[in-house]
């Protein structure tokens, strides 16, 4: 019987899983100074700021990520006199309540340094987010890719003094699976000092969210300057206590984006992928129903009943059982077919 | 579309289409894949050379180098000729399906197009004097009023040449005649009609683009196909398969309203006797597809509104 189409057997399919990842640089320019911070969008709410990759009113710009940053009622800036304080609590509580949860009395729990939270020790109570789009985290951050660099110094003479770089150093092999919103890493300034006490956030891979602790800029940090102060032009006296206390989210957020110098991980993309192995045996598809095979309905490929019929494929289609086409994949260049060839096309499909 | 780089290994360029996305979204299990065809809709095989004088090797080289497009995602768009597995090697001939123009309906003469004329109105504008229909025009207003072949498309199977015999004389190969077609319409336009009493045919079913299937099957749908494989055709001169009748009727979108020749067609005129009547027209395709061995002929087919 001639037939134009074969049946795909369940030993014609196969299912894979493929990580993809991609390396993503965001320079501290992006976040300061290249578009004079036209791509940096506000919000009358002032919960948050929001950096795009481009003035945010064009519409190429991406957006790439927020920050914001919040502290605990427990913390000792907690005060009725600070400025948004209110809101302050209100952006930690709700981050923690996604990130970390709430304990068996529904309580909110607070970010710890170690991720150990049944076993207590230091909570980090003042904190910095930086909220990654999901354009750039694509399925989650690559564990032990993700390096923050901040300018930890005073910002006199050079603003990107005392550069502090934030790693999940060794989180490929030490993440932590105890968050609701799935895996993360302890952050650290330096690979050499990957010991849970000395973490400065948190970073979780698959909420695409940086936890960054507020005392990165209390100047006993490794490398940082005693007299740190995490502020921005304009506010170089300052220290983050007196910012955090005396000015809203929105200029807290402008400093530390001001003192961003480098930030780099890899995202990663989970691919699910069929694969049909599309067989054809040496006495299939040897003929075409194209319109220039035949002429006066002779083969033109053949001038005698003995010569070998030949075709040429360029395209594979994937049917449903109704015949429609459902896929279609084309080879780069022809692939000649005839009764001595027999061929296995593998076509790919990803979800 | 952009050609596939083919400067180093081959690769395979492969994509969803508009109805598998549409399928897959649907999530009802209807995107199922279960069997595949091979195409070559790129090849031009008047490029085989069976003469070159450098040997059997150079015979194809042209054909090899042909650039391949990249996929389409349009599923009517693509695979337009697949390739076709015979287990026999020593075949020389192989059927086509033609539009046998002779014996059924052939152009107007005026427009030199197939036509469909879509309403009663239409239909009384475009007789002659004679008060019969000009030829070359299906009446879709009463579609059993086209009672003669000389009213409907006609497709016949068999081989062109009667290098193997004459039709009648000698048989086709049996697995090479089709007994099934797919007949694929533009469902906003038109729809296929059973060629003796007129009766609408139900589409298999239609795509996102609004591209009907209709499947015929000589044992289901018999009435569209001949009672017995031609023993005599105006196009086929070889072994002969079934000849595939077919009326075609203008939607009632077509009949009932003009939006649609303002939107896709244009204006012409045909002068039946002597005053010119001024119509709306639109220009579509009927494919026919031979569902055993995938050969296919595309009609050219006019609807008429009289304005």
């Amino acid at each position: 019987m001639a037939t134009t189409f074969k049946t795909i057997t369940a030993n014609d399919t196969t299912n894979t899983r493929t990580l993809l990842h991609e390396a993503i640089p965001l320079t501290g320019t992006i976040a300061s100074g290249t578009y004079s911070d036209e791509n940096i969008k506000t919000f009358s709410h002032g919960m948050f700021e929001s950096v795009y990759d481009y003035p945010y009113l064009s519409s190429s710009a991406n957006h790439i990520f927020d920050i914001t940053h919040g502290y605990s009622a427990n913390s000792t800036l907690s005060s009725s006199a600070a400025i948004q304080n209110a809101k302050k609590i209100n952006i930690y509580n709700q981050m923690a309540a996604v990130l970390v949860g709430h304990d068996a009395t529904g309580s909110i729990q607070a970010f710890d340094q170690d991720g150990d939270i049944a076993g207590g020790g230091t909570k980090s109570e003042e904190v910095f987010f930086f909220n990654f789009s999901r354009l750039l985290t694509k399925d989650e951050i690559k564990k032990d890719s993700f390096r923050l660099t901040l300018a930890t110094g005073s910002v006199s003479g050079d603003l990107k003094g005392f550069p502090l770089t934030l790693g999940d150093y060794g989180a490929a092999s030490s993440y932590l699976v105890n968050s609701p919103a799935g895996e993360y890493g302890v952050l650290y300034t330096s690979s050499a000092t990957p010991d849970p006490a000395s973490g400065v956030g948190l970073i979780y891979y698959q909420a695409g969210v940086a936890v960054v602790s507020a005392s990165v800029f209390n100047g006993t940090m490794p490398g940082a300057e005693a007299t740190a102060s995490i502020l921005g032009p304009g506010y170089n006296s300052s220290s983050y206590s007196n910012l955090a206390t005396g000015s809203s989210i929105q200029v807290l957020a402008d400093s530390i984006r001001d003192r961003i110098d480098n930030i780099t991980f890899n995202n990663t993309v989970e691919l699910n992928s069929t694969v049909y192995f599309c067989r054809a045996n040496n006495n299939e598809f040897n003929y075409s129903s194209n319109p220039t095979y035949l002429s006066s309905s002779q083969i033109r490929v053949k001038n005698t009943t003995s010569d070998n019929p030949v075709s040429y494929i360029t395209t594979v289609g994937l049917y449903s059982s109704d015949n429609e086409l459902l896929a279609v994949a084309k080879l780069s260049e022809p692939l000649k077919k005839d009764p001595n060839t027999e061929l296995t096309i593998r076509v790919r499909l990803d979800y | 579309m952009a050609f596939l780089d083919n400067s180093g290994d081959i690769i395979l360029d492969a994509v969803l289409t508009d109805t598998g996305r549409l399928r897959l979204a649907k999530g009802d299990g209807s995107f199922n894949i279960t069997k595949f065809a091979l195409g070559d809709d790129e090849i031009n095989y008047e490029l085989y050379d069976k003469n070159h004088p450098s040997g059997s090797a150079y015979f194809d080289i042209e054909i090899l180098q042909s650039p391949v497009l990249e996929a389409f995602t349009n599923n009517t768009s693509t695979l337009k000729s697949r390739l076709l597995s015979v287990s026999r090697t020593n075949l020389l001939y192989l059927p086509e399906i033609r539009n046998n123009a002779a014996d059924g309906i052939a152009e107007n003469s005026t427009n030199g197009i197939v036509s469909v004329a879509v309403d009663q109105s239409t239909v009384d504008a475009l007789k002659d004097a004679d008060g019969n229909l000009l030829a070359g025009i299906i009446d879709s207003a009463e579609l059993d009023r086209n009672t003669t072949d000389k009213r409907r498309l006609l497709f016949d199977q068999g081989i062109v040449s009667n290098a193997l015999g004459a039709i009648g004389k000698v048989a086709l190969d049996a697995d090479l005649v089709e007994t099934q077609y797919i007949v694929e319409i533009d469902n906003r336009l038109g729809y296929l009609a059973d060629p003796t009493t007129g009766a609408q045919a139900t589409p298999s079913f239609i795509d996102d683009d609004n591209i009907a299937s209709y499947y015929l099957s000589l044992t289901t749908n018999s009435s569209y196909f001949s009672s017995a494989t031609l023993t005599e055709s105006s196009v086929i001169s070889g072994p002969a398969g079934y000849r595939l009748s077919l009326l075609v009727g203008g939607s009632t979108n077509l009949n009932s309203s003009t939006y649609l020749f303002t939107q896709l067609g244009s204006t012409s005129q045909i002068t039946p006797i002597s005053t010119a009547v001024d119509l709306y027209h639109i220009d579509t395709t009927i494919r026919v597809t031979g569902a055993t061995t995938g050969f296919r002929v595309d009609i050219p087919i006019r609807f008429l509104k009289q304005q």
